[in-house]
């Protein structure tokens, strides 16, 4: 699964991720996830190019947020399908990830 | 569901207990769909579900032992369900009454895995378990008029 990054005024990481999110495509993200949460403070996970999210897919999401968590550190997902959108609110992973629709409102949701 | 009056389609899958094999599975239910009229949430509903069944055989099932037998036949039932039998040679596990671990919480992190039964249950419209004489078969049943994709 592809993984870009973007840096965003006020210190905020952009990763676009794009196409599935099953096991392989977790497996092919893992390590660049825990690279981003361990050194970046801000984090937009770009869902708008996911279209498909299994459970090892929402391993790839959370662990990383989890492990590095502090008050210093925020993350959030944005722009889910509707589908992939109903597999993060079914896991809970919404509970800690909050869902944003447009860019400008996760941004500031992170500022 | 699964009983008498359903009718096999003739398609069918084997593969091997190896993660890199579900690579397969998404292309099939491309072509199942175009055959079969099935919808796009379905679709996805179909590729979670299977996506969750085939990595607990390949990972916990036959515990990462490669070249164990996986069989998947799709079925039409009786009543429309399009559904996937999947049959397996490893130690008895019944996914259908298995508890599922609890949504996700942010207060506990312990439990950042183990979500695929969850999703199973929520996106599936049937499950279905089986002993056989030789491992498992589980039936995973998806309703033709599948428009709402996750359950309460």
């Amino acid at each position: 699964m592809p993984i870009s990054t973007v840096e965003l005024d006020g210190g905020i990481t952009r990763v676009i991720l794009d196409g599935r999110l099953d096991i392989e495509g977790a497996a092919a993200i893992d390590m660049r996830m825990n690279v981003i949460a361990g050194t970046k403070k801000a984090v937009i996970v770009d869902m708008e190019g996911v279209s498909f999210v299994g459970s090892m897919g929402l391993r790839a999401l959370v662990a990383p947020a989890t492990r590095h968590q502090g008050p210093w550190r925020k993350n959030c997902d944005f722009g889910p399908n509707e589908l992939v959108e109903k597999v993060l609110k079914s896991s809970g992973v919404d509970s800690m990830i909050p869902i944003h629709y447009e860019l400008q409102a996760a941004i500031a949701a992170l500022l | 569901m699964t009983g008498n009056g359903g009718y096999t389609t003739g398609e069918s899958m084997n593969l091997k207990s190896r993660i890199s094999e579900l690579a397969q599975i998404p292309p099939w239910i491309e072509g199942l769909a175009s055959q079969f009229s099935i919808p796009e949430s379905t679709q996805f509903a179909m590729n979670l579900c299977l996506e969750e069944v085939l990595s607990n055989i390949v990972l916990h099932g036959y515990a990462g032992k490669p070249d164990c037998p996986i069989h998947i036949q799709f079925t039409r039932s009786r009543e429309g369900y399009f559904v996937f039998v999947v049959e397996d040679e490893a130690p008895p596990f019944n996914t259908a009454d298995s508890p599922a671990l609890p949504p996700i919480n942010p207060l506990d992190d312990s439990h950042i895995g183990g979500q695929g039964i969850r999703l199973l249950r929520q996106f599936a419209d049937v499950l279905e378990y089986q002993a056989t004489p030789n491992g498992n078969r589980l039936s995973v049943g998806f309703s033709p008029a599948h428009s709402s994709i996750a359950k309460g």
